[in-house]
């Protein structure tokens, strides 16, 4: 079974939101949707789904969107699946995109699965470089099991071709783009959901300020090692004005907030610096930093992979190599200022 | 529901990463003799699965989608306390990417009359997280990905479950039948009972159903995958000094040159 590929068109980005404010990973694949469609001539849409978001819909426009679709409606506030699901589909099937590209956030994933069936759609996931081939077919490559290849995952027969792209990957840019009337560029479509045909009621929704670690240029990441006490990490980081980071191992016990987890099912980061103490370097972490400009390890095993992963290396207890590190960063400062 | 729910968990054979080791030089994987396991996420769906039979009575069925020799697995979930396996498998399902293989594995748990359907959180070898969520769209199912924990109302006939959020979580009441998908590491997978497990392995023997035992042969495999792998790079290791300083010191001059 395959689809008339022809009258698919347009790069579409679903633009995630919560409580009004959009997920960053939204901008940061609009910017990579302008690159696409300026490749392939069509025309970048911005989807936004919400309550009262039709801000959001023009902002999309300001930031490089020739189009933004509005679903406003009190069902999409906050996020379900089984909703924004039945809208997504109705809309791909009447306005038949090529490509779609969705943030690699826990509310994308939860909507890419859900989308992609009903749409017979082909859906990679977690791509690390998207490009368009000679025939405007997305090239959605990511690292395979173990991040030893990258595979390039095209989709011929089917459409559209969706994408997820973990946050940080790509960079959000500036909107430079001057649109003067961005509200005239925004179509507000049919709600073709009602609230008494959903399977699912959000009885409960609490959500902090989310840290965003994905800009820093310099990035302090503990891991196990720390044995419940983050200070040595912290102090290193405020004195080096950097952000501090965590293995997944780190977060699942509670001692660092879920956002500030690198790897392949947290954040990308690319600092100029990358700080890991007490890091063994699995490849699911290794995923999230492998981009950094420096990396530093300090580990009390000689043998921990990560030291096949960084620059400069010390076997030693973290909770003694970082406070002297964080010593000397600041002496020197003591004297420069 | 007098009878507790009928849960259905997934289970996947994938290779085992612990025993995949990385050549420092090349910076390739050599896998060829890991062996295969149980997908560790996966453990934790079963856990769930044992938990909320627990809670509310009902039976346990383990379904993997995979070779004859993924038989392990579902031997693995009776082991550890699961009623009964069903073993999807049938040349017809090779290279079936998300779509067909969510499509299997929501038939299977349809012909089981499944209440809930637990799945892990992601496979560590082909890490999509896709499949839950399509199995919930194959049936018109609800669907809770993410979930911390459970709590179920059967009384109500909805299931209950913590999602970690960016940022927070959110608690979202499903309507049964639902698809669930346990976040890797939310609970402590209980060991196997010496008496199941040497049930699982001497006496236990799978129901086996082919894609024409689900009335979808034409819709799997290779063929029915909307995507296809157009090429394979190796991924360019990056170049790293690996300079193992022995002071704090050294350690901070090199530090130094970067900020
Ligand atoms: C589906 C899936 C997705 C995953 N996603 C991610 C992800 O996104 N990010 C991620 O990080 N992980 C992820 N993981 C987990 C990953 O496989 C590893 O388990 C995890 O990265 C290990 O974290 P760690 O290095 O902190 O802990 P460990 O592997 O336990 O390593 C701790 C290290 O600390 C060292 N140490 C101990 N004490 C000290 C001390 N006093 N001083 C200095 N060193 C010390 C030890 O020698 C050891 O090397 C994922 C796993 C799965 C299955
Ligand atoms: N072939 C399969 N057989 C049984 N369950 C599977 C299979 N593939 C995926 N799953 C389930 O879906 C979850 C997510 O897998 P994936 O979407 O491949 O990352 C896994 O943790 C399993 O619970």
């Amino acid at each position: 079974m395959s689809v008339d590929i022809e009258a698919y068109e347009d790069v579409w980005v679903f633009v995630e939101q919560h409580d009004g404010v959009v997920a960053p990973v939204s901008w940061e694949l609009l910017a990579k949707g302008r690159e696409l469609a300026d490749e392939t001539g069509d025309d970048l849409v911005a989807l936004v789904m919400g309550d009262g978001v039709s801000a959001l819909a023009e902002a999309a426009v300001s930031r490089g969107a020739d189009r933004a679709l509005l679903a406003d409606d009190p069902v999409f506030e906050p996020y379900r699946a089984d909703p924004y699901g039945e809208q997504f589909r109705a809309l791909v099937e009447e306005r038949k995109p090529s490509i779609v590209l969705i943030g690699g956030s826990h509310t994308g994933r939860d909507f890419a699965g859900r989308v992609a069936v009903p749409a017979h759609a082909g859906l990679t996931a977690d791509c690390t470089e998207l490009d368009v081939d000679d025939e405007g077919l997305l090239l959605a490559s990511r690292p395979t099991f173990g991040g030893d290849a990258m595979a390039t995952i095209k989709c011929p027969a089917h459409r559209p071709q969706m994408a997820t792209v973990r946050p940080g990957v790509f960079d959000a840019g500036n909107p430079t783009e001057h649109v003067s009337d961005p509200a005239a560029a925004v179509e507000e479509v049919e709600v073709v959901v009602a609230e008494e045909d959903t399977l699912s009621t959000v009885i409960e929704r609490v959500v902090g300020d989310v840290v965003d670690i994905t800009d820093a240029d310099v990035v302090v990441a503990g891991g196990a090692g720390c044995e419940g006490n983050f200070a040595p990490i912290e102090e290193l980081a405020d004195a080096l004005g950097g952000e501090v980071a965590a293995t997944r191992a780190a977060v699942d016990e509670g001692w660092v907030e879920p956002a500030r987890q690198v790897g392949q099912t947290g954040k990308t980061v690319r600092p100029q610096l990358y700080v890991a103490a007490g890091i063994s370097g699995a490849v699911q972490h290794l995923e999230g930093m492998n981009d950094s400009d420096v990396v530093v390890a300090v580990n009390t095993d000689p043998n921990a992979p990560i030291f096949e992963n960084a620059d400069y290396g010390i076997v030693g207890d973290l909770h003694e190599v970082l406070p002297e590190l964080t010593a000397l960063v600041r002496a020197k400062q003591e004297v420069t200022a | 529901m007098t009878d507790g729910w009928n849960i259905v968990v997934c289970v996947k054979q994938v290779p085992d990463a612990d025993d995949v080791t990385i050549d420092p030089d090349t910076g390739t994987l050599n896998r060829s003799d890991a062996p295969a396991v149980l997908n560790s996420p996966d453990r934790n769906a079963v856990e769930s699965a044992l938990e909320l039979r627990a809670a509310v009575g009902g039976t346990v069925t383990a379904i993997t989608m995979g070779p004859p020799v993924a038989k392990a697995v579902l031997q693995t979930a009776v082991g550890a306390g699961a009623d009964g396996g069903v073993l999807l498998t049938d040349r017809a399902f090779g290279g079936s990417d998300t779509w067909p293989t969510s499509l299997a594995l929501a038939r299977a748990a349809a012909e089981l009359d499944a209440d809930v359907v637990i799945c892990g959180e992601e496979s560590t070898d082909s890490s999509t997280g896709q499949v839950p969520p399509g199995i919930a769209a194959h049936n018109g199912w609800s669907q809770l990905t993410y979930v911390e924990s459970l709590e179920p109302r059967p009384d109500e006939g909805v299931l209950v479950g913590k999602r970690d959020v960016e940022g927070g979580y959110e608690r979202v009441a499903a309507q049964l039948p639902v698809v669930v998908a346990m976040e890797f590491g939310a609970n402590v997978p209980r060991p196997a009972g010496l008496h199941r497990k040497i049930f699982a392995e001497t006496e236990f023997e799978p129901v086996e159903w082919t894609a024409s035992d689900l009335g979808i042969e034409e819709q799997v495999g290779l063929a029915n995958s909307p995507t296809k792998v157009g090429g394979m790079d190796t991924a360019s290791p990056v170049e790293r000094e690996r300079v193992v300083v022995d002071s704090v010191d050294d350690l901070y001059e090199h530090i130094e040159e970067v900020v």
